[in-house]
């Protein structure tokens, strides 16, 4: 029993991890033999196009919730040369100062249609498609598009970190809006400094977010020197299969998909 | 109103005893028989229909009057959007956002889905049709809502 077949990833504060977490979790459930489309939803700030070095698409994110493509034409497939059980699509938002200007001025009545549009991914990826996951990359706080992304998913990975006005900007959200839409939430704290060595250390972080936010803990992810050097080069499950970060992500991935 | 809703309900409750008895009294040699040149299960079934649609009516007329109007047209201007759904009263989003899951569904379908009695998911649907939010389109014996994406350029 799967938690969610559409996840969305959201934060209240930019900078928590989202689009690393994103890409990674997809890249884990792929490892599991999971066929995964992962869709940049951030689009005030794309991002997945530079981390995958793709600076061309037939079409974009954009053009699908604008109307004037069908979602086909928007996935990218990264599966050519990488052997993986699953397999891996993603949408990439357009990142050129033109499109973000163009959708940070859309209306209301173009927002309730992109979420129609979002809405029917269901039944076009999920059920037409056989994806086994439709995984949304979001922008953080209560904008629009991450707001319809939150109503079309399943489950909600708010992840957060420690900084005080992201735990309670994190607090707000879960009481009213994640809870107003009875959205499945889960919490990931990113980042996060303690010793990881002795397990009281986890021990005192996880009874401490389970007290501040009255939510179901997915996992804890300490902060890694390694992670940040590697800059956003790289898909850092893939390249680092033995690292501390790569297991979490592991077990973060068989809660999800429980077997 | 209450007069209204009390005779729209006890000419249901008459209606399906009435029914009832024909189906059980006449059987089927007598169904074949016509009255007034149609059979009389036609008949008690196009009653059925009119009793049905006079209830909806019934219930967006009570809708109007809780909201001071008297036109059934509904406001021009209002896309369902996230930002709607959020500042909606809990009762209405649960219905809208079932709406917005569904795509197109009966009073019926959203009471499925939300777990709460037919009569009062079609009392909250029709109330958000007068909104504006929501269109209603008849097929057959059946009432469909459902979000108007395209229309509303």
């Amino acid at each position: 029993m799967v938690l969610g077949k559409i996840i969305a990833l959201h934060s209240y504060k930019g900078g928590t991890g989202k689009t690393l977490l994103s890409i990674n979790l997809a890249a884990t459930l792929v490892k599991r033999g999971k066929n995964v489309c992962l869709l940049d939803l951030d689009f005030r700030a794309p991002s997945l196009s530079t981390i995958l070095k793709i600076e061309k698409a037939e079409s974009w994110l954009n053009d699908y919730l604008n109307g004037t493509c069908e979602i086909d034409k928007v996935l990218i497939d990264l599966n050519s040369g990488i052997q993986n059980k699953g397999k891996l699509f993603v949408g990439l938002a357009n990142p050129a100062t033109e499109a973000i200007r163009d959708i940070s001025a859309k209306d209301r009545k173009w927002e309730m249609r992109a979420l129609g549009r979002l809405l029917t991914l269901r039944n076009s990826l999920l059920n037409d498609k056989s994806f086994d996951f439709l995984i949304f990359d979001t922008s953080p706080g209560l904008q629009y598009s991450s707001i319809n992304a939150v109503v079309s998913a399943d489950l909600v990975i708010v992840v957060t970190t420690f900084d005080r006005s992201d735990v309670e900007g994190t607090k707000r959200m879960l009481r009213e809006l994640y809870d107003l839409f009875e959205k499945k939430t889960e919490i990931v704290l990113n980042k996060a400094l303690y010793d990881i060595s002795p397990k009281s250390g986890k021990d005192e972080v996880q009874t401490r977010i389970k007290g501040t936010y009255q939510a179901p803990l997915l996992g804890i992810i300490p902060c890694f020197c390694d992670v940040s050097k590697a800059e956003g080069n790289t898909i850092f499950v893939q390249e680092r299969p033995e690292h501390l970060f790569t297991k979490i992500l592991d077990e973060i991935a068989n809660k999800i998909d429980k077997p | 109103m209450n007069n209204y809703v009390c005779f729209v309900r006890l000419n249901k409750c008459f209606f399906f005893t009435l029914l009832y008895t024909c189906k059980t009294i006449w059987g089927n040699k007598v169904a074949h028989r016509e009255v007034l040149g149609k059979k009389p299960l036609q008949v008690l079934e196009r009653i059925r229909e009119n009793l049905e649609r006079l209830n909806e009516k019934m219930e967006v007329m009570i809708e109007l009057q809780k909201h001071g109007r008297k036109d059934v047209q509904p406001l021009p201007e209002a896309p369902l959007d996230v930002m709607t759904l959020l500042s909606m009263p809990d009762h209405l989003r649960k219905t809208a956002m079932a709406v917005c899951r569904l795509g197109r569904a009966t009073a019926d379908e959203i009471a499925q889905q939300t777990h709460r009695a037919r009569a009062v998911e079609s009392a909250y649907l029709n109330q958000l049709m007068i909104m504006g939010h929501l269109k209603k389109e008849r097929k057959g014996r059946k009432a469909y809502f459902y979000v108007d994406r395209e229309s509303q350029e």
